[in-house]
């Protein structure tokens, strides 16, 4: 390995450096050059040779002591720091993460004294760092059969930081990043009520100005608080959101276009807009591809088939129950359908379907139905105002309206 | 229902005073709440909470110290402090909470004295006669906690209004306290150097609440006859204050000191005077600055002479001031005698007495209230083993600017009380001043040789002095063993009563600690003694003590370094030391105990010392820093003082009684005999294993591994196949346990039983409940949980439900088999039906397997929701009508709704009618199954429909035909549900949950 080759005197220098390096940084408040100082996970060249630096020069607590006698502070960062590197570098995630911890607590203890915001791109990387660490780390302990519980540890300690930056000064402008990096903990925990309380300080409390915010973060904001939305069902909101991330997306990640969308149809589609198939095809979004379809068609057993195909993906990101509900849609368009070929062959009845022939038309499909679960489903598309007439009983027909007897969503979800 | 059968069953329980205590419960699952009795005083019952915080307070530093053993002569105290102080701790313990109370506030009203002020403390004497005037004009309150107060608001407010004096006694019962608490209160002083570390922590919040509780003092003086004082605010503060104060009484119950049948023998109230009370001013100066304290330290490390001379001096200040104290406190006395009534009958009178001596001008009178308090207390001393206990735990929240130097000292009633009184005390003050140390730790000893009977109350006083001479745990030790012997002797040899006790010369004591092998080989010789903690060794106590009797003791100096290294390297090393002291300490306390039992059969009720010394045990930890941890420690100390406590054991077998036959009761028994019993032993070590699970808590960073949580499982024996659910309050006793082979008799008996719900549902609890103290998780778990939970569904008793499928879905994830696959399906169900949260439904749909899917119950339970969410109702019914197992039962829960929901869809789709039979087949009102179109006419279902569509406003007519139809135009405006009728809170007889819960969805 590279690191045998490391002579001490080398290992000596090499430390050195990096401490000099960071204390500099901080002391002249040099926020760029402190930022690649902290990226333990960032496999960055420079950490990896200070790591193996400090594998060969065990006794790196002696040149530290140097850095404490500036400061007593620096070298509390500093300490659990230098672990960090070196225990992360040899695959120890656990004890990197334990290390990483102590450092970032006595940095934010600092960093709550800072008045300026020059610290705040450091801050970020210590926020992202603890983030992927935590995670890393319980993956290693979920390995060896422990409770993994780091993720959720990195979790209160931003949201300490979240509290240092929820003020009046300068440093407010990170916060929304702060925010972003708990909606990636909350939502990898499962703990997705508890982005509540922060998205009610960002969104009602006076000191943020949302444009003031980094667009980056607008952007990852939305996208999260936009699938929240659509968790409950609430698509008016979520339709914004989401659009608000899609529009304001540097296009050139496409990943995170991807991700956006991913959410952002099956919201759209829940408000009666469907997407052109190239979108779905440039994005690899193919899941929905049947779905799309089954909505132009009216083909019932297509959307059944398109669930159950993808039904892990679906219930992966939490989009099943909201897809499961476009059925009512499909009966919509079946029969609106039955109703087209109707007018025209005689358009003087069209607006008087018979309930056998829906009932005909889907066994055709081979969705196995009687007569009443038609029945059924006709009042039902009825009463939520997808069709408009009403259901003759006694002779089994459906009268419709003879004025836009099916009514387009035009944005708005079925009601309930 | 099964709470109030609880309460009612406690009750007749011990105390004729009907105290009745809810025990803390201990469980194996972890759950320690604290709960405090209620005292069924006719009074109000407010503060409870309140005071019992203090008593948990107080239990904490009582138990911390349990290691170290400290005696306390009452003699040499009084003489010292020469105030008079006597023993209060007799009261406590002897009498039901009342009684104790009473008498502790009136003592510590007067006669706040430390031992600690003998230290330090002499400085304060000067200040009494700030005090006293400051007293009177103020009239603080001094809350005292008495096992009694917290229950009582009476006992309060009596308090408040007699103790104008306002120092705190704090009853705490075990002599260990002393140190312990000690080291806690002082800890917030920075010139304190002795007490450092403990609690320092809470020093300045008290400090702020200094001139509050001055500002309320006032209120209170004036309100005090009244009885209407508000004393909920005050008991805050005073608790808040009491900190500062420190003025600490402990309060020793000796069963064994029945000397005269009347008097209890021991008492000790060691106060540690701290500086809050000092402050003549009602504005205390910020702590350390006051001159007094330093004036404290010097005399310290100077030498004991000069504390000698100080004490005499402040001493006889005291006497000076003290008649007008008595004036003032005469006032209060009627007060006490109010709450006396309360708390039991015959003392009355008694009291009246005290009370007019109290008038008269000599500081003298004090102490006669004492003995009249004495008295009281005396008829309950068979309860009061079990206030004891609780009293322990009480802290009386002094005012520490009030609170005094003075001490009353009531050593042993007789012949002490009354020289007390006279006024010839002062003389004899300096004298035994120089022993301050030694007093409190000895009197615990002294009962442990004393305990064995009756003695008289000079035996007593001679063995007091002996231990008071005891410079340490070595000597002590040494000590106990000789006096022992000699007490032994003269027994035999029937002496015991005709030597005069008092002209007995000390026998000469081996040497201090000061070698530590010798230390060793003592304690290797002596068996009984309990291993004490390096601490105690080490405590700035020790030097002070009698360098005037003993000289051959080097004088150790403790300074402030050491001292304060001791108490970090305690705080650090607290756990370890707790592991091992609090065991031996236990034990050997356990020891004693029964010794004492066996030796004496007059007394009723013997059960204190295991609940002291845990307590004593607990005290350990006292040196905690946080509030919080005060707390937490508080709880669990509680917890383990009630779950011991004789209390609670008589309880257990008032219980044991009640479920099994006299057999299972015998083994109950068994608890109370002596030594070696293996139950004992197993309560002793389920205590310990708590105590680390407590410890376990203080400091996270234990492993939960290092607790016994095997020591924690119980063994049942009880062979009971029927017992009731009784939710548990304690450590569980194995004598009400089931074991595993009775249990499953049980759960037969419950499967094949005809009876009620009710009945099932409290029996399956109680299997439940067995099961988990003895941690049983195997296929008997599962099947007991699966009965349960299906009981449950059949009678829709959803929140029973939903505790057993929780259980049973980590049982399931254990690997135990049983039947997955239908409770999958019911948690879907309930999920869907029940549930609001899409989240939920969507995490427990993603958590099926796919084997899970191919099941019938499952499948049906996903097409159950793709019913409810497209709104199928038809498809709804029909599965309703075809559901396996019992999937029925919770879409029964969501019937109602579903139906009202298609009769409002249908009102608004159709039009101009719809046939009755109609809706009387697709919303499932018939009890045939519906097969396509055939409408089959069934009359009930008919009805039923008719009667369900009017209800729910549906407009109803009939056609040409004669057939029933419903007006869907009419209907589609006049539609509402309507309010469950019969709605009930969950628990009324007819279960009528079903209503009760479709509402709630």
């Amino acid at each position: 390995m590279a690191m045998a080759y490391i002579s001490m005197g080398e290992a000596h220098r090499r430390i050195t450096d990096f401490l000099n390096r960071f204390s500099d940084a901080i002391s002249s408040q040099d926020g760029a050059s402190l930022k690649p100082l902290l990226a333990v996970s960032s496999n960055s060249p420079l950490l990896f040779s200070i790591a193996d630096a400090l594998n060969v020069f065990q006794d790196w607590g002696r040149l530290l002591k140097q850095a404490e006698r500036e400061s007593q502070q620096l070298g509390e960062i500093l300490a659990p720091h230098l672990r960090c590197i070196q225990s992360h570098r040899i695959g120890r995630f656990v004890d990197a993460y334990v290390s990483f911890e102590k450092s970032a607590n006595a940095f934010l203890q600092e960093f709550r004294n800072w008045e300026t915001a020059w610290a705040v791109e450091a801050m970020y990387m210590v926020a992202h760092e603890i983030r992927v660490l935590a995670e890393r780390a319980d993956k290693e302990l979920s390995s060896m059969g422990k409770n993994p519980e780091k993720l959720q540890g990195a979790g209160s300690f931003l949201m300490k930081v979240f509290g240092s930056l929820a003020g009046k000064g300068p440093k407010r402008v990170g916060a929304l990043y702060v925010t972003c990096q708990l909606f990636k903990v909350y939502f990898k925990l499962g703990t997705v009520h508890l982005c509540r309380s922060v998205i009610r300080s960002i969104e009602t409390a006076k000191i943020f100005d949302f444009e003031e915010f980094p667009s980056r973060d607008k952007v990852t904001y939305m996208y999260y608080t936009g699938r929240l939305e659509l968790y409950n069902e609430n698509f008016i909101v979520a339709d914004q959101k989401l659009t608000y991330a899609l529009v304001h997306c540097n296009s050139q990640y496409e990943a995170n276009l991807r991700m956006i969308l991913k959410y952002l149809i099956p919201v759209k589609l829940s408000v009666g807009i469907l997407p052109k198939m190239w979108l779905l095809d440039k994005y690899n979004l193919t899941e929905y591809t049947n779905v799309v379809k089954a909505l132009r068609s009216g083909d019932l057993r297509l959307l059944r088939q398109a669930l159950q195909d993808h039904e892990d993906i679906f219930l992966r990101t939490g989009v099943y129950l909201v897809l499961e509900k476009l059925e009512l849609q499909v009966y919509q368009r079946l029969v609106k359908k039955i109703y087209i070929i109707q007018k025209q062959k005689d358009p003087s009845k069209a607006h008087q379907i018979k309930l056998e022939l829906i009932v005909k038309a889907l066994t055709w499909l081979e969705v196995g139905m009687d007569i009443d679960e038609v029945e059924c489903m006709m009042a039902i598309l009825i009463y939520k105002n997808l069709m408009k007439g009403y259901f003759a009983h006694k002779s089994k027909v459906v009268v419709l309206s003879k004025q836009d007897p099916f009514p387009k969503l035009k944005g708005k979800p079925v009601s309930s | 229902m099964a709470m109030e059968n609880q309460r009612s069953e406690q009750i007749p329980g011990v105390d004729p005073n009907s105290m009745e205590k809810c025990p803390a419960n201990v469980a194996s699952q972890g759950h320690a709440s604290v709960v405090v009795g209620q005292c069924s005083w006719p009074s109000s019952n407010e503060q409870v909470s309140v005071s019992w915080n203090y008593g948990a307070n107080n239990g904490l530093e009582n138990s911390t110290s349990l290691s170290s053993v400290h005696h306390y002569d009452p003699l040499r105290d009084s003489a010292g402090s020469e105030s008079v102080h006597t023993g209060t701790a007799s009261y406590p313990s002897a009498s039901s909470n009342l009684a104790a109370t009473n008498t502790s506030q009136d003592y510590a009203g007067y006669v706040p004295y430390s031992s600690s002020s003998y230290h330090y403390g002499y400085g304060n004497m000067e200040y009494q006669s700030n005090y006293y005037g400051y007293a009177q004009q103020a009239g603080y309150a001094s809350y005292q906690q008495a096992g009694a107060s917290p229950n009582s608001g009476a006992a309060y407010q009596s308090q408040s209004s007699f103790q104008n004096t306002g120092s705190y006694a704090a009853p705490t019962s075990y002599s260990g306290t002393y140190y312990a608490s000690g080291n806690q209160m002082a800890a917030g002083y920075p010139n304190n150097s002795y007490w450092n570390g403990v609690s320092a922590g809470g020093y300045p919040l008290q400090y702020s609440n200094y001139s509050s509780s001055d500002t309320h003092s006032a209120p209170s003086a004036s309100l005090a006859g009244a009885g209407s004082f508000p004393y909920q605010q005050d008991c805050n503060q005073w608790s808040v204050n009491y900190g500062t104060s420190m003025s600490n009484v402990n309060y020793t119950f000796e069963p064994g000191n029945i000397v005269n049948g009347t008097v209890p023998s021991t008492t000790f109230p060691v106060q540690s005077a701290i500086g809050g009370y000092s402050y003549a001013s009602s504005q205390p100066p910020p702590p350390g600055t006051t001159s007094w304290k330093r004036d404290l330290g010097s005399s310290d490390l100077t030498s004991t002479k000069v504390q000698t001379d100080v004490i005499a001096r402040y001493s006889k200040g005291i006497w000076e001031e003290k008649p007008p104290a008595a004036q003032n406190y005469h006032p209060n006395q009627n007060t006490v005698q109010f709450q006396i009534p309360l708390n039991s009958k015959p003392i009355v009178h008694e009291n009246h007495a005290q009370s007019d001596k109290t008038t008269s001008p000599q500081g003298a009178s004090l102490s006669l209230q004492v003995s009249s308090n004495i008295h009281v207390s005396q008829p309950f001393q068979t309860v009061a083993t079990v206030d004891a206990r609780r009293v322990s735990k009480m802290q009386i929240p002094t005012n520490p600017r009030i609170a005094s130097s003075m001490t009353l000292g009531m050593p042993k009633l007789d012949k002490e009380s009354s020289t007390t009184n006279t006024t010839a005390k002062p003389a004899y003050i300096p004298v035994q001043v120089p022993k301050p140390t030694n007093h409190v730790p000895s009197n615990d000893d002294t009962d442990a040789v004393i305990k064995m009977g009756v003695f008289p109350p000079t035996v007593r006083a001679y063995v007091e002095r002996c231990f008071s001479r005891c410079k340490d745990d070595t000597q002590r030790a040494a000590n106990k063993l000789m006096l022992s012997e000699i007490i032994a002797k003269a027994k035999e040899d029937g002496s015991l009563w005709t030597k005069n006790w008092d002209m007995e010369t000390l026998f000469p004591l081996p040497n201090s600690a000061s070698n530590a092998a010798d230390q060793n080989t003592l304690q290797h010789i002596i068996p009984s003694m309990p291993k004490l903690p390096s601490r105690r060794i080490k405590s700035r106590w020790e030097p002070i003590a009698d360098e005037k009797l003993d000289d051959k003791v080097l004088s150790v100096n403790h300074d402030t370094t050491k001292n304060i290294s001791w108490a970090e390297k305690m705080n650090g090393s607290r756990m370890l030391e707790n592991k091992d002291n609090g065991w031996k300490a236990t034990k050997f306390y356990l020891t004693q105990q029964q010794t004492q039992l066996s030796n004496t059969t007059q007394r009723p009720l013997k059960k204190p010392r295991i609940t002291d010394n845990l307590n004593i045990t607990e005290n350990g930890d006292t040196s905690s820093d946080s509030d919080k941890e005060q707390e937490l420690t508080r709880h669990y100390s509680t917890a383990i003082a009630l779950a011991n406590s004789p209390e609670e054991k008589k309880k257990r077998e008032n219980r044991s009684k009640r479920f099994e036959k006299a057999q299972a009761s015998q083994v109950d028994v068994k608890l109370f005999k002596p030594k070696g019993s293996p139950v004992g032993n197993l309560y002793l070590r389920r205590a310990s294993a708590m105590l680390l699970a407590k410890n376990y808590d203080d400091r996270s960073s234990r492993a939960v591994e290092d607790i016994d949580w095997d020591a924690l499982t119980v063994k049942g024996t009880c062979q009971e196949v029927e017992k009731r659910y009784l939710r548990l309050t304690s450590a569980p006793d194995p004598a009400t346990v089931r074991p595993e082979e009775v249990l499953e008799k049980a759960l037969h008996m419950v499967r094949s039983s005809q009876k009620n719900y009710l009945y099932k549902c409290d029996q399956l609890k109680s299997i439940r409940q067995d099961l988990t103290v003895q941690r049983i998780q195997n296929e008997l778990t599962v099947k007991v949980y699966e009965t349960h939970a299906r009981l449950a569904l059949g009678a829709g008793d959803l929140p029973e439900y939903n505790q057993c499928q929780s259980q049973l879905k980590r049982l399931y994830a254990d690997g135990i088999k049983g039947c997955h696959m239908e409770f999958s399906a019911y948690n879907l169900l309930c999920v869907i039906l029940h549930s609001n949260n899409k989240r939920d439904l969507f995490s427990s749909m993603k958590s099926l397997s796919s084997d899970a899917k191919l099941d019938d119950a499952v499948k049906h339970a996903l097409a159950v929701h793709s019913a409810v969410s497209s709104g199928n109702y038809v498809l709804f019914f029909r599965l309703y009508k075809t559901a396996p197992n019992l999937n029925t039962c919770l879409m029964d829960l969501h019937v109602e709704k579903m139906r009202f929901e298609a009769i409002k869809c249908m009102s608004k789709s159709y039009r101009p009618t719809i046939p009755l039979t109609y809706i009387t087949r697709v919303l499932g009102f018939s009890s045939l199954v519906q097969t396509g179109d055939c409408e089959v006419k069934d009359a009930n279902g008919l009805e039923e429909s008719e009667e369900w569509l009017r209800a729910h406003g549906a407009v109803l007519i009939v056609d040409n035909s004669g057939e029933m139809q419903l007006d869907t135009k009419a209907s589609s405006a006049t539609l509402y549900m309507p309010e469950p009728e019969d709605a009930v809170a969950h628990g009324d007889t007819n279960l009528a949950v079903d209503n009760f819960l479709t509402r709630a969805t």
